[in-house]
């Protein structure tokens, strides 16, 4: 039989020194943003039933997931995704607190992804979800946060906005089974043209289906407003793309002059919970999106409690593999000292040691039995000082 | 100049059409034609860079998004999948996938399952998932049509161009499976970041397909 203990699995990697102060300084980033507006952390277990990620939606394909039975063979899931289990919590323990809430956390998610493609089966996340408004600045507020997120490692950066509302008010007025209308989801959302316009061809000729042929297209900036109202003439998709046109102008003019602002109506995506706002945040020199949410004012209620919500999740490993691409490492820690200890002085040395920290220095305690191995062991670390404890004295050099 | 839009092309004669199309909307393609053994070549005047990569290879580099458009066939999109945007049908490359099996063979009779050899495990499994039928799909790397000559498969699933090599060998087209021509494929994130340059370049490809 092969053993595999020397190796991590598939997707997954051990993170080393200023691989984890960058892994840290981002999540601090992050949590410092989330918690200066008020937002207060929650930490979900990382296993959870099955039936979390099995609504009446089937959001999470079982095929996706890690799973494993518990003692009495009940299927259990590794965490695919922090919302569904924040949503369980507020239908559950957090019922009767005052609305809104405002909640985020800073956590893995497990994925199988197909192997040898270089991405990551565990990916560490931090998000916000604000829960129980439905009001515009509640959508203003998640947004601008969003931009402030991506905003805060220096990079260029584009922040897009969509709404599913325009894609499932036209999709809604064809006469077209479930599995067709998924054919058509998908087609959008890879921009497929030509296999759209064959499968909506084959459904006649209607404004509904020559709108949504033109769906995927209406990307861009402020004039894919106009262009869509021009090529889908229907009362409520106006309503939408209004609504729509206030958020991304609200959200251009706090980007500033050089907006990064842009808006996708053909932003369809799989494990759609969302009803309303969709947003998609992207970093120069990634090639998939580092931010992802939306509104869901529905997934609450599949939990028994029906109350609306809005939030978005960062990719930190994506943003770490950016950081790392640019070379942006951080500094090594080092220490300001080293204290060895003559035989028998272990006790005063531990005491002077401490007494260097309590000055705000960082110390290290030698571990050789002789004074010549620590001085190459300072220098080989560059470490600046080295203190030796000999019985009452103490020598510095 | 900006950094120039990288391209990857498949290698062979996809790769030689791609250029001749570049070369109708006007674009200096001497560097790709006399490439020796370099594998990024530059486009000056369109500021493109192509890549030359096997089929395969291409959807990764562009998905990875290191390759921000790249030309590749719906074969091996239908077989990788994969997490792009397809945007153009560039109409060169046809041919079809379709399921083959000796001159006269019966192959729908019977509650035996079959067997099934083919390059593209991933097609012929989802075809004949579609239809409810199990079948057993058996991964062959070189001449496919060799399988159900040796009577280790029942059929095959293969890319058919002008159906000669399965004439010559006793084989027959029983069924089609999918259209095959080459699609231009673009990462999602450079679409949106680079809309300007890629829309532009896509609006004078189809202009001149």
């Amino acid at each position: 039989m092969k053993n595999y203990d020397l190796i991590t699995p598939e997707g997954t990697k051990d993170l080393l020194f200023g691989e984890c102060i960058i892994r840290r300084n981002i999540e601090n980033t992050l949590r410092e943003i989330f918690s200066s507006r008020g937002y207060c952390e929650i930490i979900t277990p990382g296993l959870e039933f099955y039936d979390v990620f099995n609504l009446n939606s089937r959001y999470f394909p079982l095929v996706n997931l890690y799973k494993l039975t518990d003692s009495k063979g009940r299927l259990l899931v590794m965490r695919p995704d922090s919302t569904m289990p924040i949503a369980r919590v507020v239908a559950t323990r957090l019922r009767d607190a005052v609305l809104p809430l405002k909640l985020c956390y800073n956590q893995k998610i497990y994925l199988t992804e197909p192997a040898l493609k270089g991405r990551s089966d565990e990916i560490a996340q931090a998000g916000i979800e604000l829960i129980g408004s439905q009001l515009k600045i509640a959508d203003l507020e998640v947004l601008s946060t969003a931009i402030d997120s991506l905003k805060a490692f220096g990079m260029e950066f584009s922040l897009e906005i969509g709404h599913i509302g325009v894609f499932k008010e036209l999709v809604g007025k064809l006469e077209v089974s479930d599995h067709d209308k998924e054919s058509i989801r998908k087609l959008i959302e890879s921009k497929n043209y030509p296999a759209l316009n064959d499968l909506l061809d084959s459904l006649g000729n209607s404004p509904v289906t020559a709108a949504l042929k033109k769906l995927p297209a209406l990307f861009g900036g402020i004039e894919v407003f106009d262009k869509a109202e021009e090529l889908i003439p229907d009362e409520n998709v106006k309503h939408i793309l209004d609504e729509l046109r206030e958020l991304y102008c609200d959200m251009s003019e706090l980007c500033g002059s050089d907006s990064n602002i842009s808006v996708d109506l053909g932003l369809v995506n799989k494990t759609d919970y969302y009803t309303g706002v969709i947003i998609k945040g992207y970093l120069q020199g990634h090639g998939e999106e580092v931010l992802s949410g939306g509104r869901y004012d529905k997934l609450i209620s599949e939990f028994g409690y029906d109350v609306p919500a809005v939030g978005f999740a960062v990719n930190v490993n994506a943003i770490q593999k950016v950081i790392e691409k640019n070379g942006l490492y951080p500094a090594m820690p080092k220490a300001d000292a080293i204290v060895y200890a003559e035989p028998g002085c272990e006790i005063a040395a531990i005491k002077a040691a401490n007494e260097l920290r309590e000055q705000g220095m960082t110390v290290e305690n030698a571990l050789f039995d002789d004074i010549e191995t620590v001085r190459e062991y300072a220098k080989e670390k560059k470490i600046a000082k080295v203190v030796v404890v000999d019985g009452a004295s103490r020598e510095e050099e | 100049m900006d950094k120039p839009i990288r391209i990857a092309l498949t290698k062979g004669r996809l790769e030689k059409d791609t250029v001749g199309l570049l070369e109708k909307l006007g674009f200096d393609c001497t560097a790709v034609r006399e490439k020796g053994r370099k594998l990024i070549l530059p486009v000056p005047d369109a500021n493109l860079e192509v890549v030359l990569a096997k089929a395969n290879d291409v959807i990764t580099y562009v998905e990875h998004g290191v390759c921000d458009m790249g030309v590749v066939g719906k074969d091996t999109i239908m077989e990788m999948k994969g997490k792009f945007f397809e945007l153009v049908d560039l109409g060169f490359g046809r041919c079809k996938f379709a399921l083959a099996t000796k001159k006269g063979y019966d192959f729908y009779r019977g509650y035996g399952v079959k067997t099934i050899a083919t390059k593209y495990p991933n097609v012929a499994r989802s075809f004949f998932e579609k239809k409810g039928m199990d079948t057993e799909i058996i991964k062959i790397e070189g001449s496919v049509e060799l399988a159900p000559l040796l009577e280790l498969a029942d059929g095959i699933v293969d890319i058919v161009e002008t159906g000669t090599t399965l004439k010559e060998n006793g084989l027959e087209v029983i069924e089609d499976v999918a259209p095959i021509s080459a699609r231009l494929i673009v990462n999602t994130v450079s679409l949106k970041m680079r809309q300007a340059e890629i829309e532009a370049l896509i609006e004078k490809i189809q202009a001149n397909l």
